[in-house]
């Protein structure tokens, strides 16, 4: 139905530009008057003036629509002495009712749900027509009075300025509404997961092993059980393979990346550099699941063979082979943004070192890095937060066990895998264990957060250093 | 009159397809200010970047004929590049300071030429340098400060005195003054006049007025070829050729 409105409402809509534009100007012809605007802008008010009212009370109709029709229901269902203790069941009965009015319900049906799904269909019915007469009524209302605007000759173009503006920023505050939302969801879940655990346990704490929390109402813990809880949430093991994956995959990503960066921007040939710079940004269009099991079945199991044959123990999944393939996953990030930022180098730079007697690798080693080091540093922060939030290639590759270790070799985890650990399968939602996944996310966030106001910060300092 | 310093003997020089220069003969004479002049495009900047060999910087870039310093020739394509603009230095059109402090930017040249292996020598080589340039007295107590810190005129003697700190024979100006103010550009034309007892200068100027003041040389330049060169206060007063009559009258260009 909604479908068939909006559908209704677009048809008219565009029928309505054509003749408010053919309508002005046959106005101006004959009264010979100059128009205020041009003769689409009176065609866009009429678009704007028919559309924009219906859609929004169509909107507001279909969100409350279903709420009001519930609580009506189940006010009903009680009536007629169905009988239910709690929130749960009420709703439970009216998903029945529901189901028995689109024929899918396949259980016992007594009289009251009977008569209550007969009243259902009644409502539905009742709520469907006086939406489609309000919606005439508006879209009616509405061209009515821009019509009467038109024919005065109004200041239309102004007004569809104002309406266009409104638009952007409901779009703006729609995106800056959700980012608040997700912040809010994740502290409120935090807040109750450190109502349970300590905030310092949490923090300085070096065992991870959520899997012993098997609680199901956090609110009801006895002194034993938080005994058991307080020393499973250490932070300490996920930050620390995080950072130590994360290094390993700079240390592939900085040098190679930096280095390819180089080349592109100072010794590649225009045509060398129009092929090799798509075929080196093409790996950041690789899907991350993809060197997930390229790293899981191939590079890992290469490492333990290699591994066996000098005489270590090489886990199958080890950090050594998700940094490794990571690295190589963020090459891309770190020499195209190098390799643009050395580019802006101003040549007159480069010519200053050559005319003293430098030759060009003295010149980029001490004239042309130097500048573009803000850039630079830009560049490798960003790749820095990707390897954090990475999970794809930890989750396959890295292992799930959170151990405390410095050895590439052995497997260890990461924030991202654990909170995806955690919110696999079937969970409680009032456990400590689910509510920490929300804490996880929240640090994750705080630290990619700090990261980034550091890079923005190092770029702003250096920048303008040239010129 | 002075030793021929530079000789350039029918040089030629292409950009892919397009000539730039042709059959260019020209000498400059050994501590003594040559000025360069003609209108926009005619090959005065490509002339002098052939001294220094900074034409190799463009792929495209062909130079043929003969140009020697010393009797030695420039154009050969064994010659070590790094000791030629050792001795042959450049300023550019643009003040370019490195954004670095004052003192590296002076420092950095005799470093790469292994100069000044200890500080107090490197700080002698910095501070005559500066002193050459006459920025020293300005900048004395600053540099440690960043070179882009300084003024526009400063930041061009600063250019200045980092040619000279590799002590080069030749020093070559692309417009020096082109970006300056009338007093910064008095200064540096001040500098000019001193810095001839030492080297051999060659400009290229847009302004008629400061190739008569500071130059003892002009060549006249238009669409690639030399047209006329002779001393300065002769090409001024007196030219041989009619175009060159034209140009400095005002007449075109």
């Amino acid at each position: 139905m909604n479908i068939v409105l909006i559908f209704l409402i677009t048809i008219f809509s565009i029928s309505l530009f054509f003749y408010g534009k053919s309508k002005t100007k046959t106005i101006s012809i004959k009264d010979n008057i100059k128009l205020n605007a041009l003769p689409k802008f009176y065609g866009y008010y009429l678009v704007l003036w028919c559309s924009i009212p219906a859609l929004v009370f169509l909107l507001v109709w279909s969100l409350f629509e279903p709420v009001i029709i519930k609580s009506i229901i189940i006010e009903t269902a009680a009536n007629q002495g169905a009988i239910f203790s709690d929130k749960n069941e009420a709703n439970l009965i009216y998903e029945k009712i529901k189901a028995i009015h689109l024929g899918t319900y396949f259980g016992d049906i007594d009289s009251i749900l009977r008569e209550s799904a007969l009243a259902y269909a009644k409502f539905i019915n009742l709520f469907t027509n006086s939406k489609v007469v309000l919606i005439f009524g508006i879209i009616i209302a509405s061209v009515i009075y821009s019509l009467k605007k038109i024919k005065n000759n109004n200041k239309a173009r102004d007004d569809v300025e104002v309406i266009l503006k409104g638009l952007l920023f409901v779009s703006s505050l729609i995106a800056i509404l959700t980012t608040l939302g997700i912040i809010f969801s994740l502290l409120f879940e935090s807040i109750k997961f450190f109502s349970v655990i300590n905030v310092f346990d949490y923090l300085f704490g070096t065992n991870w092993s959520p899997q012993r929390a098997f609680v199901r109402d956090a609110s009801s813990i006895t002194a034993a059980e938080f005994e058991e809880l307080k020393d499973a949430f250490g932070f300490i093991p996920l930050i620390a393979g995080t950072s130590f994956i994360a290094f390993i995959a700079m240390l592939v990503a900085v040098p190679i990346g930096l280095f390819s960066g180089i080349y592109m921007a100072e010794y590649a040939s225009i045509k060398v550099r129009r092929i090799s710079k798509p075929i080196i940004e093409i790996l950041a269009g690789i899907p991350t699941v993809v060197y997930g099991f390229f790293a899981a079945l191939t590079v890992g199991p290469f490492f333990r063979q290699v591994g066996e044959n000098l005489g270590l123990t090489v886990s199958s999944e080890s950090a050594l082979a998700a940094g490794l393939i990571m690295g190589i996953m963020i090459i891309p990030y770190v020499s195209s943004l190098s390799d643009d930022v050395i580019n802006s180098v101003p040549q007159s730079l480069r010519d200053g070192s050559y005319a003293v007697g430098a030759t060009k690798s003295e010149t980029i080693k001490q004239v042309v890095i130097p500048a573009a080091l803000p850039g630079i540093i830009g560049s490798v922060l960003l790749a820095v937060s990707r390897a954090i939030g990475e999970t794809m290639i930890v989750v396959m590759a890295a292992g799930l066990a959170a151990n405390l270790t410095i050895n590439p070799l052995e497997s260890t985890t990461t924030i991202t895998t654990q909170i995806v650990m955690i919110l696999v399968g079937d969970q409680e939602f009032d456990s400590p264990k689910t509510q920490s996944a929300f804490a996880l996310g929240l640090t994750l966030f705080i630290a990619t957060l700090i990261l980034n106001y550091i890079a923005q910060r190092a770029v702003k300092k250096y920048r303008e250093k040239y010129d | 009159m002075n030793n021929i310093k530079i000789k350039s003997k029918n040089l030629n020089v292409y950009y892919g397809n397009k000539q730039a220069l042709f059959d260019v003969n020209l000498d400059l004479n050994e501590k003594e200010v040559t000025a360069l002049i003609g209108p926009s495009g005619c090959g005065k900047s490509t002339f002098i970047r052939c001294i220094n060999r900074m034409n190799d910087v463009i792929d495209i870039c062909k130079v043929t004929g003969n140009i020697e310093m010393d009797g030695m020739n420039i154009n050969d394509k064994d010659l070590d590049v790094v000791s030629l603009r050792e001795r042959v230095g450049m300023v550019f059109q643009k003040p370019n300071p490195f954004p670095k402090s004052i003192y590296d930017n002076i420092s950095y040249g005799p470093k790469i030429h292994g100069k000044g292996e200890t500080k107090s020598e490197l700080d002698q080589i910095v501070e005559n340098s500066l002193k050459k340039s006459a920025l020293w007295e300005e900048v004395k107590d600053r540099l440690d400060e960043p070179g882009t810190s300084l003024s526009g005129g400063q930041q061009q003697r600063l250019c200045i005195a980092r040619a000279i700190s590799v002590n080069p024979e030749v020093i070559l100006m692309d417009e020096p003054c082109s970006a300056l103010d009338p007093i910064a550009t008095a200064k540096i034309e001040e500098l000019i006049d001193e810095l001839k007892k030492t080297y051999t200068i060659v400009i290229v100027t847009h302004s008629m007025a400061q190739a008569v003041r500071v130059s003892q040389k002009t060549g006249f330049f238009h669409l690639g070829k030399l047209i006329e060169v002779g001393k300065t206060e002769k090409i001024f007063k007196n030219p041989d050729n009619k175009m060159t009559q034209d140009y400095i009258t005002g007449r075109f260009g």
